[in-house]
């Protein structure tokens, strides 16, 4: 494939635009919602020598404009400054809690993938059979089905009734893992894990199917499929290998588009299993007027999506040669 | 000549014309004179049912005296941004006052939240101006003699209650359950006005089994573990437990030598204090009684500013020898040792002197260094902490009060009906924390022997604080009236669930000492405000809406 270096440079740049005018919003978007940082602090010994020093410390006794500009030379270099009320810096902060997102994101998003991918292939096989009907019956209700609601039945039943999993956290009470690794390679996180993933995963396998399902259906009707009966090939051979290969494209661009989403962590499942990760994070900063916290977060969050689409985009287009890069295709 | 008949006409047509204006001008300055639609701010129904519930409850009762009552519901964010810093724009609003050791003592209620030198920034947001009050509340801060103070704190409790300051709803009743399987039941200690979740629960509670943790649980997560940072609720009792104070609030809530072997007042303005010999830091160097002047010293300068108020009052402190230390006070401040020396925390000074002078030169303060392993001389030591999921505190066995359970894990679970599941599964043995329905937790308790629930009446109270700048709550008689309206007991029952037991003042029931219980509080429902209210000369118009007294008239536009 020839490389076109100068749809690069425009996708790039595009791309630092977009992430300019995202942080041009956030920045506004939260000095303007209502609400105040002091407010966590108010107290009865709370003087007005404090509420000074505060709004010095926070960087917001300067105008507006100023505090602007400020923030655009510290993001130039890479700098989010310091949260108002966890007092270490927002890449810190955000460090701690990234990883347990993108495990519990990740994990049930291939759960989701691998299960949809695969249900879509039989149901639009086995069109206008009854496995068809419940099946898409069934995947309207998971996606339909609230997370909250989900994940309180699911510790309902399997942490409270039958105890046979832990109801909530990332480990045991007062469990230290040594590393990242050794967490991973504990038996007692997948333990932890499970329940999690699993409600995130129901909530999220509707998309892949139902859509790899329709896509299916377009493709089963085209000539090469029929071409492919006639020669004889066996059923599975052709409809894994010649129709869902070429059925998987939207599902592939829409997994790109879930790994960016992913990122921002899922506040509902995160609360309800009080998983410590980014989406409960959030919830708190911005409801704290934690103007660095959920602006470096938020832009973070931007950034990957900004990204995995264009991953998207480039996948396409290997996946589809007939989608050329420059868009003319 | 104008014949009799024209005449008549005239003068009839004349007093048509009189008397239609005449209606006119009465009826518009009628108009003028009824009250503006009043707002009741409250937090959402589903962060804070009973306020918002009782916010409705209230509306309804001005409603039937004619007052256009409306509740207006705010995230709380929104709401206390709106209530501190623009002190002129809302008329009423639900708020709450929370339980603290140091709020044991009635100094802080009494002269921060009603003192008119804290009205314009501080925590007087209502507005209440009264030289009489203010000479109370001056006063009892110096009487160091407690009988002559306990009057003076009566007086202030009357004052409010006749002014009808604050309208005071309950104070809650608060159900801590823990697993009686897991700790020894005389080893769980109940404290005043604070229940079974304080410090001395966790340094008595003896495990009677295999587990030999306590388990706790936070709907709020660990900001930072620094003492000199006054931040989320969690952070307060973690340094509780990794920092010494001279005293500690002791089970009866008052004050009690701790780290100090004896305090003792040697004047009005002067207390001697013995530090107890032995003490180790966390990293084995002993505590000196250089340590504990660097202590109150540190929060002097501008690198602890959240601790400053709490040492303003210090004058000096001098070092008699190497276990002895003289606190000179600038003056007499009866509550010190309860807002001082029970709130200090006693630092390791070889650590944190280069820190703050290493701070001086930068823009953040003390309240920003988080110290890798926290170094304390308390009963437990720091042991880790995973951000947003738990804490872990380890037992000090050289303490001179060393805890009987082996570690304290506080872990942070924002989801309140797992936290029942995990109190029956035996996940938690320590339900530090219960935000929902407290009928539900009590049926949850009966049915499981192991578990042990201890209720107790909070020092912390509920409120609805009404704007004195804004009329007609600058109007006494109409503040009275709001208040007879206000049916506490009713909120109670139906808000509360009977949980609860209503309020009239900023001191607890649990506080005997200090509680005033012959307070004149304003009750009496419709019939009772009916009547102050037109004693004091409001008025009805034809569609039975309140009007304000002959001669004002409604000069404000509604809040919203």
């Amino acid at each position: 494939m020839r490389v076109n270096w100068k749809f690069f440079a425009k996708r790039f740049g595009q791309m630092l635009l977009t992430l300019w005018i995202i942080a041009t919003i956030l920045f506004f978007i939260f000095r303007l919602m209502p609400g105040n940082p002091l407010v966590a602090y108010i107290d009865p010994t709370f003087t007005q020598e404090q509420q000074e020093i505060l709004m010095r410390q926070f960087g917001l006794d300067k105008p507006l404009w100023q505090q602007y500009f400020v923030y655009l030379g510290n993001l130039l270099q890479g700098e989010f400054g310091d949260s108002f009320f966890y007092k270490d810096s927002v890449v810190d902060v955000v460090s701690k809690v990234l990883p347990n997102t993108l495990y519990l994101m990740l994990l049930s998003l291939v759960v989701a993938y691998v299960i949809g991918v695969l249900g879509g292939i039989v149901l639009a096989w086995r069109r206008g059979e009854k496995i068809e009907t419940v099946g898409i019956v069934f995947t309207l209700f998971t996606r339909a089905a609230p997370q909250f609601w989900v994940g309180m039945i699911l510790l309902a039943v399997f942490s409270f009734k039958l105890n046979w999993f832990p109801s909530g956290g990332s480990s045991p009470a007062g469990v230290v893992y040594s590393s990242e690794l050794a967490k991973l390679l504990s038996p007692s996180f997948w333990h932890h894990l499970f329940l999690p993933a699993l409600t995130l995963a129901i909530y999220l396998l509707g998309l892949p199917l139902l859509l790899m399902r329709s896509s299916m259906l377009d493709v089963l009707g085209e000539a090469y499929v029929d071409m492919a009966m006639m020669r004889g090939l066996s059923e599975r051979r052709v409809m894994f290998k010649y129709a869902a290969r070429n059925a998987a494209l939207p599902v592939v661009t829409a997994m790109a588009v879930g790994v960016g989403y992913a990122v921002g962590g899922n506040v509902v499942v995160e609360t309800v299993f009080s998983w410590p990760g980014l989406g409960r994070l959030l919830v708190k900063a911005v409801s704290a007027s934690d103007y660095p916290l959920s602006q470096g977060a938020f832009i973070l969050i931007a950034a990957v999506m900004v990204f995995m689409n264009f991953v998207a985009d480039i996948l396409y287009s290997l996946l589809d040669p007939r989608v050329s890069l420059d868009g003319r295709g | 000549m104008i014949s009799n008949k024209t005449l008549r006409s005239i003068v009839l047509v004349a007093f048509c014309l009189v008397s239609v204006l005449g209606t006119a001008v009465f009826a518009a300055s009628d108009a003028e004179r009824v009250i503006r639609p009043l707002y009741i701010l409250t937090r959402p129904q589903a962060s804070s049912p009973d306020e918002f519930e009782s916010a409705t409850l209230i509306a309804n009762a001005m409603k039937e005296v004619g007052i256009d009552a409306r509740v207006k519901v705010m995230p709380w964010e929104q709401m206390a941004d709106l209530v501190w810093y623009e002190r002129t724009k809302w008329d009423m609003t639900g708020w709450q006052m929370t339980a603290r050791p140091e709020r044991l003592d009635p100094d802080e209620f009494t002269y921060n939240l009603f003192h008119s030198s804290t009205a314009e920034t501080g925590y007087n947001f209502v507005g209440y101006i009264n030289p009489a009050y203010d000479k109370v509340a001056e006063q009892q801060r110096v009487t160091v003699d407690p009988q002559k103070r306990k009057e003076l704190i009566m007086k202030a409790q009357q004052i409010i209650a006749d002014d009808a300051v604050y309208d005071f709803l309950v104070h809650q009743k608060i159900g801590i359950v823990y697993n009686n399987q897991v700790f020894a039941p005389d080893s769980i200690k109940e404290m005043a006005g604070l229940g079974i979740k304080n410090f001395w629960t966790y340094i008595y509670a003896t495990p009677v089994g295999a587990q030999k943790s306590m388990i706790l649980n936070s709907n709020d997560t660990v900001q930072a573990v620094n003492p000199f940072y006054i931040s989320g609720t969690v952070d307060s009792w973690v340094t509780e437990l990794i920092w010494d104070r001279l005293m500690r609030m002791g089970i009866d809530g008052l004050p009690k030598p701790w780290a100090a072997e004896s305090v003792k007042w040697i004047a009005d303005d002067q207390v001697k204090v013995v530090l107890r010999k032995g003490m180790k830091w966390h990293d084995g160097k002993p505590v000196t009684a250089e340590d504990v002047k660097f202590s109150f010293e540190a929060p002097m300068t501008g690198e602890v500013p959240m601790y400053k108020p709490f040492v303003s009052i210090i004058d000096k402190i001098d070092i008699v020898n190497v276990n002895t230390l003289i606190f000179k006070l600038k003056k007499p401040w009866a509550a010190f040792e309860t807002a001082c020396l029970a709130k200090i925390n006693i630092v390791p000074r070889h650590i944190w002197e280069p820190i703050l002078k290493d701070l001086q030169q930068k823009p953040e303060n003390a309240e920003s260094y988080q110290e890798k392993v926290p170094v304390g001389s308390g009963p437990f030591k720091f042991g880790s902490w995973k951000f947003s999921e738990e804490i872990v505190l380890e037992a000090n066995k050289s303490h001179f009060q060393a805890p009987k359970i082996e570690k304290w894990i506080c872990r942070f679970i924002p989801n309140m009906e797992a936290t029942l599941g995990m109190i029956q599964n035996g996940e938690i043995n320590f339900l530090a924390t219960y935000v929902g329905d407290p009928q539900l937790l009590e049926q949850k308790v009966k049915a499981d022997p192991k578990l042990t629930m201890v209720s107790s009446v909070d020092l912390g109270y509920r409120f609805f604080a009404m704007n004195l700048r804004r009329p007609p709550f600058n109007d006494v008689a109409f503040r009275r009236a709001v208040l007879a309206l206000t049916d506490r007991w009713l909120i109670v029952d139906a808000v509360w669930k009977g949980f609860a037991v209503p309020a009239d003042s900023v001191v607890s029931p649990a506080l005997e000492f200090w509680k005033n219980k012959n307070l004149n509080y304003p009750e009496g429902g419709v019939e009772e405000a009916k009547k102050l209210l037109k004693a004091a000369g409001y008025e009805w118009d034809r569609k039975g809406r309140l009007m304000y007294p002959k001669g004002k008239k409604e000069e404000l536009a509604p809040a919203f």
